[in-house]
């Protein structure tokens, strides 16, 4: 029943999830909680004395938001399975090695701090979140690099524990803060999703993207070395090599879209086993389809989130996980039973 | 490697060229910039600031509120923009506002930025205790073109605290226990506004410096504090008597601290104490009121 995977196939399947996922942020920007006439918003804008709010929602709320819900969803989606690939555990997502509490503590300190300037348009939560990501995935590495060769079991338990300790230091935290802050945390911790300034997007448009092109290059090792490292190895993979790439890679983007909304649970999991269950574990497919399908899957989540219970809103981070997850255990059933009826 | 190289490159050169397109925007987004005037749309994020508004006599002008802008009773007629937490930036830029206030702190700072990012005209106050109240009145008045009704509500404001502070000097200070939820126990610390209101009203807080602004306290507490006065602010409005009868039931089983002992626990409007307002006076008055039953003055 294994068919080979064809370039062509590939090909093919990529392009059509591409338009999905253009056809969707079409559709999702004529959603809201505001209704928007799109003639009145493309005759265009920026005349300050009149404003013209048709546009404005549309272009400087909306589409920006569409566009950070795509970056996120896809490097999320991708960083999980490269994660998922190399630590060979179907339980890991993008925050498994302490990203997502390490971002939270630079997240929470910023918050204390009361730190207010910006930089590139960026706030101190993200920038703090940004390092503390980087920096608690660097801590983790070393620590498991000390557990052995292949040091898988040493670095998700450097990671689990990293992360039972940080989200200790989190919690004190907030019981000492102003109650003011610690909303602003707890906003920050379920996902917070707001449009960003142009150049940031582009910025951090570029940098999943190349992460995942980089992951791309090595998705045929991935596929080595999903068969375990000793495999790997015989069959001519430099595995070592392998697994500095993807970690380093797969931490970066998982960084860049942590400090754009904050920690947004779900996508990074289920997507990836989604995408695996319908169209197999081949990762040169698995990884840019992942992407794609992880993509489309936040931007509806946070499209709902912004309207379910307007004007208000809900973190993005509940509504994936409320949404996802039903949905994964349909797939799983329905799934498992087909490839245990034909084996 | 080759293709590594490629991929490095091309990234490079893309944040270049973002760079680039983003200072020739930049440009173009200063120059248009709106025209200061006395505003006639005002958005207000946070319920204090419509309360605010409404005292300055701005109620034609406000546009916009968020959901729990719920005093005055008109106030929440006005078109809803969000939660205070999280305001909705598409239904404030739907009211076209000339101007909108908020809170300095985190959640609505970034809010704030965003407006601004699209030419919003925007006001932050940054109030954490009374003086900051005033000082916040002040500002707003001043920008929104009613200094008079501002400078009249400042005036007014200070002129009955200070009368409050004649009525309490030289009495004792009873020590209160301030709690702000029950279970688990958390009660207000010194570095509170609370704890502000509290001393303005003439008492003093019953638990010592701590590290926590609100700290959770066990039973050890509770017996070691003394407390002669207990204040729960009551959050919904309607339940004031069952909210005291639970309160006395939860306080029973501590009967030697002195508050329990003389029956002296009180709960009152946690609207009235829970944000700085131009009702200020009101919840400082319902404070002095709970530590000593007869009314100060008399």
């Amino acid at each position: 029943m294994h068919r080979t995977l064809s370039p062509r196939t590939l090909l093919i399947r990529v392009a059509s999830a591409a338009v999905v996922l253009v056809a969707v942020m079409l559709a999702c920007a004529l959603v809201g909680t505001e209704r928007v006439s799109f003639v009145n918003a493309l005759s265009g804008g920026s005349d300050p004395a009149s404003p013209n709010p048709d546009f404005e929602i549309l272009m400087h709320v909306r589409v920006p938001r569409i566009i950070l819900a795509a970056i996120v969803g896809a490097a999320l989606a991708g960083a999980g399975v490269t994660f998922q690939a190399v630590l060979r555990n179907p339980l890991a997502d993008p925050y498994i090695l302490g990203i997502s509490s390490g971002a939270g503590l630079g997240a929470i300190l910023a918050v204390i701090g009361g730190l207010n300037w910006t930089l590139f348009g960026r706030s101190p939560i993200a920038a703090f979140a940004f390092a503390g990501a980087l920096g608690t995935v660097w801590l983790v590495w070393v620590v498991g690099r000390v557990t052995g060769k292949f040091h898988v079991t040493g670095l998700l338990l450097a990671g689990v524990v990293v992360n039972a300790c940080f989200s200790a230091v989190i919690m004190f935290l907030t019981s000492i803060a102003r109650s003011q802050e610690v909303h602003a945390t707890i906003f920050w911790l379920m996902g917070n999703m707001a449009e960003e300034e142009f150049f940031v997007l582009w910025v951090s448009g570029g940098s999943v993207l190349a992460g995942l092109v980089a992951l791309f290059f090595i998705s045929p090792q991935l596929n080595a070395l999903s068969f375990g490292p000793a495999e790997a190895q015989s069959m001519g993979v430099n595995v070592r090599r392998t697994q500095v790439v993807a970690f380093a890679v797969a931490a970066f983007i998982t960084a860049v879209a942590v400090s754009l909304s904050g920690l947004i649970g779900f996508v990074g999991l289920i997507v990836p086993h989604a995408v695996r269950l319908v169209f197999g574990p081949d990762h040169r497919q698995l990884l840019p389809l992942s992407s794609l399908v992880g993509a489309v899957f936040l931007l509806l989540a946070d499209t709902l989130a912004r309207v379910v219970v307007a004007p208000a809103q809900l973190p993005v981070g509940v509504v994936t996980a409320m949404l996802g997850g039903p949905f994964f255990l349909v797939l799983l059933m329905r799934y498992n039973r087909k490839v245990c009826r034909l084996t | 490697m080759r293709k590594w190289w490629l991929l490095l490159v091309s990234l490079a050169l893309w944040n270049i060229l973002g760079y680039s397109l983003a200072q020739t925007s930049r440009v173009a987004a200063t120059d248009a910039t709106p025209a200061a005037a006395t505003p006639t749309r005002i958005v207000s994020l946070a319920p204090n600031l419509t309360e605010l508004l409404y005292a300055l006599g701005l109620e034609e002008a406000l546009a916009g509120v968020t959901l729990d802008s719920d005093y005055p009773a008109a106030a929440a007629a006005k078109p809803q923009v969000g939660t205070f937490w999280q305001p909705n930036i598409e239904a404030v830029v739907a009211l076209k506002p000339d101007l909108v206030v908020a809170l300095d702190f985190q959640q609505q700072q970034s809010v704030v930025q965003r407006l601004e990012r699209l030419g919003y005209r925007c006001l932050m106050a940054d109030i954490w205790t009374v003086d900051d109240f005033m000082r916040a009145v002040g500002t707003m008045g001043q920008a929104t073109g009613r200094q008079p009704q501002a400078e009249a509500l400042v005036a007014r404001l200070r002129g009955d605290i200070q009368r409050l502070q004649n009525a309490i000097a030289g009495r004792t200070r009873p020590r209160v226990l301030w709690v702000v939820q029950r279970e688990p126990l958390r009660v207000a610390g010194r570095d509170t506004f609370v704890n502000e209101l509290i001393e303005l009203a003439g008492g003093e807080n019953a638990i010592g410096p701590t590290l926590h602004k609100y700290p959770p306290i066990g039973a050890e507490q509770v017996i070691a504090c003394g407390a002669e006065v207990i204040i729960e602010p009551a959050m919904v409005e309607s339940d004031f008597a069952r909210q005291r009868e639970t309160a006395l039931a939860y306080w029973s089983r501590w009967p030697h601290v002195p508050a329990v002992a003389a029956g002296r626990i009180y709960v009152i409007d946690g609207d009235l104490v829970s944000r700085l307002s131009p009702r200020l006076y009101q919840g400082l008055e319902t404070i002095a009121q709970c530590l000593r039953p007869e009314p100060p003055g008399e």
